[in-house]
């Protein structure tokens, strides 16, 4: 199987495609696929072991004054799609799944000169290129964790005034989106009920959708044998995102006795503040703290120390968190928002409903006071991990998708 | 002179040249008297020759109006209920704004079809004038950039 992954941007160490493009390459290729990947900056750690790269220029100039943009970019800025990403942006789009689609299209033109590929891998970039892309002959399939219409959403909930509004609408290219999603070969989504988010969102047929858990390395994910604490609640995503609900936390925190304290595996102030001023309405600063942004050893470190993992989030995607905290042998407090659901089983952790603090407190009471349950509920969640979200699995499910596409493909379907 | 500050010189200047240039041809070089450019005919122009050039504008056009539109009309009709609760409920009158917007990009989208199809002159300058004056805008902001930006950090005199 020769198989061309896109993505628009491919940083190995934050945001979540990069990780996906690393590790999914990675596995394919120990499954005996051949992997070519066209990436776009910030470039990924070196794949040459195992894949061919072709590297994408994009300026990420996006939410960067003029006056601040170096001197190096802006001498690049005349080109016709740097050009065309800054004036977008500046008129407060996000065009860089636009114009990554337009330069793949025409850098792929050159590829297939010398090269021929059985599917390519689309990484949630959707830009209006990807459809012409189609008249290659090759069958396309993408991966969307859940539609952009939840982050819209979830922004548009924070938002007020016509002005801010405006420029949340702009910012997300959900028109684009939606007429190419439509258009592919073959959605990948991480959980079922994504299934549904993607039908109402975009409109896309259910038996065009597949389900295929996302990976983690459960190898680095692993319980480092370090002493737990009692009473430590840890909390590790963005404190910005308002789908992830933390006012719900603090809310069950207040009703929490006061020895429990909670840990937040983020920035604090002054770089952010939202949960900084949530914090000091409910007064909680003598039990809540913030760790700033960690490596992969002192996240592993942190997640077999503290008591309980909990995510009080409206929705995911996938929740990337949990599946850790798990794989750490660490139980976890979750909501049911989203795919939290699948990913967590109910004999690894307590699921409540979203946006309930009384129902959050009580199921992480019930797991305070009782070691034992944690302790079950641990060695079943590294258990759950390792079946269900190590790379391995996810990239053999992935193959076995490539496959039904082709072969659905090629039969004309 | 680094070749990247050439570059940003040439951008400042013809961008702002050919802006001077339109501002010039249309207010400056009539006076002021705009009724010359109403009585401009531009029906005797063969039907092909008009639209090869009135169909582009009229598409860029379309499009902003109709981006104006979309956003109006998320705003009126997107569902984000409930709202958060930690946001201090205070008095947002977007919706309201928002079917302004609706109502005056709807009204120039109209106003646009009905110029262009009786062959205005104004529908298609107007048009031309805003599109000229962002791209120009856009080149001159970045020449500014190029021309102010340093290269280097400058010498600690210390």
């Amino acid at each position: 199987m020769r198989v061309l992954i896109v993505g628009y941007r491919g940083n190995p160490y934050c945001g979540g495609q990069g990780i996906y493009i690393y590790n999914l390459s990675k596995e394919l290729a120990k499954l005996g696929a051949e992997i070519d990947v066209i990436v776009g900056p910030p470039y990924p750690d070196p794949l040459e072991e195992w894949a061919t790269v072709y590297k994408i220029e994009n300026l990420n100039i996006w939410s960067i004054k003029t006056k601040d943009i170096p001197l190096e970019k802006l001498k690049r800025i005349f080109s016709p799609w740097n050009f065309a990403d800054y004036v977008l942006t500046r008129l407060h789009m996000f065009p860089e799944m636009e114009t990554f689609s337009f330069r793949t299209f025409f850098a792929l033109k050159k590829i297939l000169k010398t090269k021929r590929y059985d599917i390519i891998h689309d990484i949630q970039s959707l830009g209006w290129a990807t459809v012409p892309m189609k008249g290659y002959g090759i069958p396309i399939v993408t991966t969307v964790h859940h539609p952009l219409t939840k982050d819209r959403e979830a922004d548009l909930m924070s938002n007020r005034g016509l002005w801010d509004k405006t420029t949340t609408i702009l910012f997300y290219p959900l028109v684009m989106q939606s007429f190419v999603i439509r258009r592919l070969d073959r959605v990948i989504t991480s959980f079922r009920e994504g299934i549904d988010e993607l039908q109402k969102a975009f409109g896309v047929r259910r038996e065009r959708v597949s389900v295929v858990y996302n990976g983690m390395d459960v190898d680095m994910f692993q319980n480092t044998g370090e002493k737990r604490e009692e009473n430590a609640l840890l909390f590790v995503g963005n404190t910005e995102d308002s789908k992830k609900g933390l006012v719900y936390l603090f809310e069950a925190m207040t009703m929490l006795p006061e020895n429990v304290t909670l840990t937040i595996v983020d920035d604090g102030p002054p770089k952010k503040m939202t949960a900084a001023d949530m914090i000091k309405k409910y007064n909680l600063g003598h039990r809540v703290k913030f760790t700033g942004k960690l490596s992969y050893d002192a996240l592993v470190s942190i997640y077999s120390r503290k008591t309980i993992l909990v995510m009080s989030s409206l929705f995911e995607g996938f929740g990337l968190p949990a599946v850790e905290a798990m794989s750490c042998k660490t139980p976890v407090v979750v909501t049911t928002a989203g795919s939290l659901k699948e990913v967590v089983s109910p004999d690894c952790g307590i699921l409540v409903p979203p946006k309930d603090p009384v129902a959050l407190k009580e199921g992480i009471i019930k797991l305070l006071g009782d070691k034992k349950l944690r302790e079950r509920m641990g060695e079943n969640g590294r258990k759950w991990a390792v079946e269900n979200f190590s790379w391995p699995v996810a990239a053999k499910n992935t193959l076995e998708v490539y496959k039904d596409v082709v072969r659905e493909y090629r039969s004309g379907k | 002179m680094p070749r990247a500050k050439i570059w940003g010189f040439l951008a400042v200047i013809l961008s702002a040249g050919l802006f001077a240039l339109s501002l010039f041809s249309f207010f400056i070089i009539n006076d002021g008297d705009f009724s010359s450019f109403s009585s401009v005919n531009l029906t005797e122009l063969n039907s092909f020759t008009y639209y090869s050039a009135s169909i582009p504008i009229a598409a860029v056009t379309l499009w902003v109006l109709a981006t104006g539109f979309w956003i109006g009309w998320v705003i009126l009709t997107i569902k984000v209920v409930p709202p958060m609760p930690e946001i201090v409920e205070k008095k947002d009158n977007s919706k309201i704004k928002a079917f302004f917007l609706c109502l005056i990009t709807a009204a120039l989208a109209a106003l646009l079809v009905y110029g262009v199809y009786i062959r205005s002159f104004w529908s298609l300058a107007v048009p031309a004038l805003v599109i000229s004056a962002v791209i120009l805008g856009a080149i001159f902001w970045v020449g500014m950039a190029i021309i102010t930006t340093r290269a280097t950090l400058p010498v600690n005199k210390k």
